[in-house]
């Protein structure tokens, strides 16, 4: 199969060049438009902060990576990029390397579940832009059920690996249902807004935020449908909530233990999550020895985010495995789009040296006798064209290298000169 | 009869076995291997011990409760059973190994050293005794369930605050849930208990001529029982909660069985059967 495939990520370039090349919808729409009939038959593109992807069926049969290379970096005009920023891939590679991105094995953060819906995307972006041709669609669907069944039958998506996650992870091992408990996060910047989301997605009974710049706060709130407390005065409300969640950029400690104490005995010392993710530390890491306070700094988040990391990682093989029986049913199916055409070819052209051979001497043979000679040369032809037929369909049956299937089914047919052969039947 | 109740009793303590073993792999391994089949393995010990139990009754004539070892095997069903209500109630699957080990353990105890009493005390045969005992050791046997949560809980509690996050972290349900858990059992095995003392009250006088209010297994339960209402009162007017809940519990269940092994070992009273 002539399928090639460039990549550049996180493994090959840092992010200014990521950033450099990385092509956003329009670009993308344009970028198959411009390629396709003249570098491609057909391909597709898998763009994102951390990776740019090309893979494409060439429309010339001399097209290289360099072709490739050189028709990216000119249509993004980026300089600094050399050819060990790429990672190259062909054929059965090539697919193989896809189905590691849409299983996120591939990714920065391993088992990541974004990518998997961005190589959905970007096949469908393909397809609508009629980049994606009739081999395209069949990859897409392997490397869509390849990274189901990553999902599905193994752990490699489970647990948190950011942060944030891992802080709403360890709520959940304290509270059973959030959709009773209250939450204040502190801190409207960026770190702030993407815990209390996860805090609403999560079903968080009741949301509120505080941040020095009150407007910031609405804002976000706004946007989450919480309400809003004001800075200078939140901690006499501290009491009320049952998850506090601090990340702010101060420089010095926003809620010390004397505070942390004043709310739990307001709140009969029922049990009060406190999570500092800013840096430097803005809650008193002391009040961890209070009872039924639950403090966690980034550090103790880490511990979660690099626990569940390392399972993941220990997915890898199963998802690998996954991946090979994805990648061999997909060739088998390849492989034999050329095998049955061979066979065909092949019994076709031996069926015709038979009638033509029959055909010149039949008239030595009594009427009686043509017909057993009908019969015994089409015998003949039949046993000898029994093994390679059995032998053309096992290269197409076995899912191996399609390389190799296609190597010797090329060499039968030079053998017969098949090609030529069948362009005469036609 | 005799050989199926001989073969049931040897076989019973390899079928909790099994069913453990089902619920440790998916406990340590964490995946969803047999996450129906064990409930299913347990479903059909449990009924296999019952039919033991009801073969039992049956061919001997009453109840097994004559001896200490029968109520043993009864306690391995209670146990496991009253996990088994619960995990259908709540789904919660995951702890189930720490529960059916006490039956396990019971259950071995009694199939070592169980005997096939024929003749009994008449009183033994009484109905109102067996519901007595069985409620009683229904009662028994949440306390127990209503221990091991309290007990999770405070070791998730401990690994919560010292940020240790290993295998109990992953499996275990939430705090909250295992208050919640073992609260629960407390208030099946305080009801159970109130349902065994109130029938004793009311019955034993009337059967043992020599019936005592100082008997050590009355008093033992009694004070079982009124650790476990101050418990219970407390937590639901909101004086008490989490850990203080909990270590009355796990106190209320190392009292039981402290007064469990006095009256049935140590103590001969009229309460005594065998």
């Amino acid at each position: 199969m002539n399928l090639l495939a460039i990549s550049i990520n996180h493994k090959t370039a840092p992010v200014e060049l990521r950033e450099a090349l990385y092509l956003n919808h329009d670009e993308i729409v344009s970028f198959a438009e411009n390629t396709k009939d003249k570098l491609f038959s057909e391909g597709l593109i898998v763009s994102t902060c951390n990776r740019t992807e090309i893979y494409g069926i060439p429309a010339r049969p001399n097209t290289t990576f360099t072709d490739l290379q050189n028709t990216i970096i000119n249509y993004k005009s980026v300089t600094g990029l050399k050819s060990e920023h790429f990672q190259l891939f062909q054929s059965s590679e090539a697919i193989k390397h896809l189905f590691s991105v849409a299983t996120g094995i591939d990714s920065l953060l391993i088992g990541d579940n974004q990518i998997f819906k961005q190589v959905k995307d970007s096949f469908q972006l393909a397809e609508d832009s009629h980049f994606a041709g009739f081999l395209m669609k069949r990859i897409f669907d392997s490397a869509i059920r390849a990274g189901k069944r990553a999902i599905t039958e193994t752990a490699i998506s489970e647990g948190a690996v950011t942060v944030s996650y891992a802080a709403v992870q360890l709520i959940e091992k304290i509270f059973s249902n959030l959709n009773k408990k209250s939450a204040l996060v502190i801190g409207a910047g960026e770190t702030g807004e993407i815990a209390a989301k996860h805090l609403k997605e999560r079903g968080i009974g009741k949301l509120a935020i505080t941040n020095r710049t009150l407007e910031r706060a609405e804002k976000l709130a706004e946007k989450l449908q919480a309400k809003t407390l004001p800075f200078t005065s939140f901690k006499n409300f501290l009491h009320e909530y049952d998850i506090v969640l601090s990340a702010t950029s101060s420089e010095n400690l926003i809620i010390t233990k004397d505070d942390i104490k004043t709310s739990m005995k307001k709140r009969n010392y029922n049990a009060c999550v406190f999570m500092d993710i800013a840096i430097p530390r803005d809650i008193d890491p002391e009040a961890k020895s209070i009872d039924y306070v639950f403090y966690n700094d980034i550090d103790s988040l880490n511990i979660i985010v690099q626990q569940n990391l390392s399972k993941r990682k220990e997915e890898i093989p199963k998802v690998e495995k996954i991946i090979d029986e994805e990648l061999n049913s997909f060739l088998s199916w390849f492989n034999s789009l050329e095998a049955a055409p061979t066979i065909k070819t092949l019994r076709d052209y031996f069926e015709a040296v038979r009638a033509e051979e029959v055909d010149k001497n039949k008239n030595r043979f009594s009427p009686e006798d043509q017909e057993k000679l009908e019969i015994i040369t089409k015998r003949i032809i039949n046993k000898i064209l029994h093994h390679p037929t059995v032998e053309i369909k096992k290269f197409s049956e076995s899912g191996g290298n399609t390389d190799e299937a296609a190597i010797k089914i090329s060499l039968i047919r030079e053998l017969f000169d098949l090609d030529k052969n069948g362009e005469k039947e036609k | 009869m005799k050989a199926v109740i001989d073969f049931s009793n040897f076989i019973l303590p390899f079928m909790y076995l099994i069913t453990f073993g089902f619920y440790f792999h998916d406990f340590m391994k964490g995946g969803k291997k047999f996450v129906n089949s064990k409930r299913l393995f347990l479903f059909l010990t449990l009924l296999f011990h019952f039919f033991y139990l009801l073969l039992r009754t049956i061919e001997f004539d009453h109840p097994p409760i004559t001896n200490v070892f029968e109520i043993f095997t009864v306690l391995a069903f209670s146990v496991s059973f009253s996990y088994f209500i619960l995990e259908l109630v709540t789904d919660i699957r995951g702890t189930g190994p720490f529960i059916i080990v006490f039956s396990i353990v019971f259950q071995v105890i009694s199939s070592l050293y169980i005997q096939d009493l024929l003749q009994v005390k008449e009183v033994l045969r009484n109905h109102l005794l067996g519901i007595h005992v069985f409620s009683a050791l229904l009662g028994y046997s949440a306390i127990t369930i209503s221990a091991v949560y309290g007990f999770l809980y405070l070791i998730l509690y401990k690994d919560i605050k010292l940020n240790k996050f290993g295998l109990l972290f992953d499996r275990l349900p939430s705090l909250e849930v295992l208050e919640r858990l073992s609260f629960s059992s407390a208030i099946i095995g305080f009801v159970l208990l109130t349902f065994a003392i109130i029938i004793g009250i009311i019955w034993l006088p009337k059967a043992f001529p020599n019936f005592s209010y100082a008997d050590p297994k009355l008093i033992g339960t009694s004070m079982v029982w009124i650790l476990y209402g101050i418990g219970i009162t407390n937590k639901v007017l909101g004086k008490l909660h989490g850990k203080k809940v909990i270590l009355l519990s796990i106190i209320g269940f190392v009292l039981a069985i402290l007064s469990t092994i006095i009256t049935n070992f140590i103590a001969r009273s009229f309460h005594s059967f065998y």
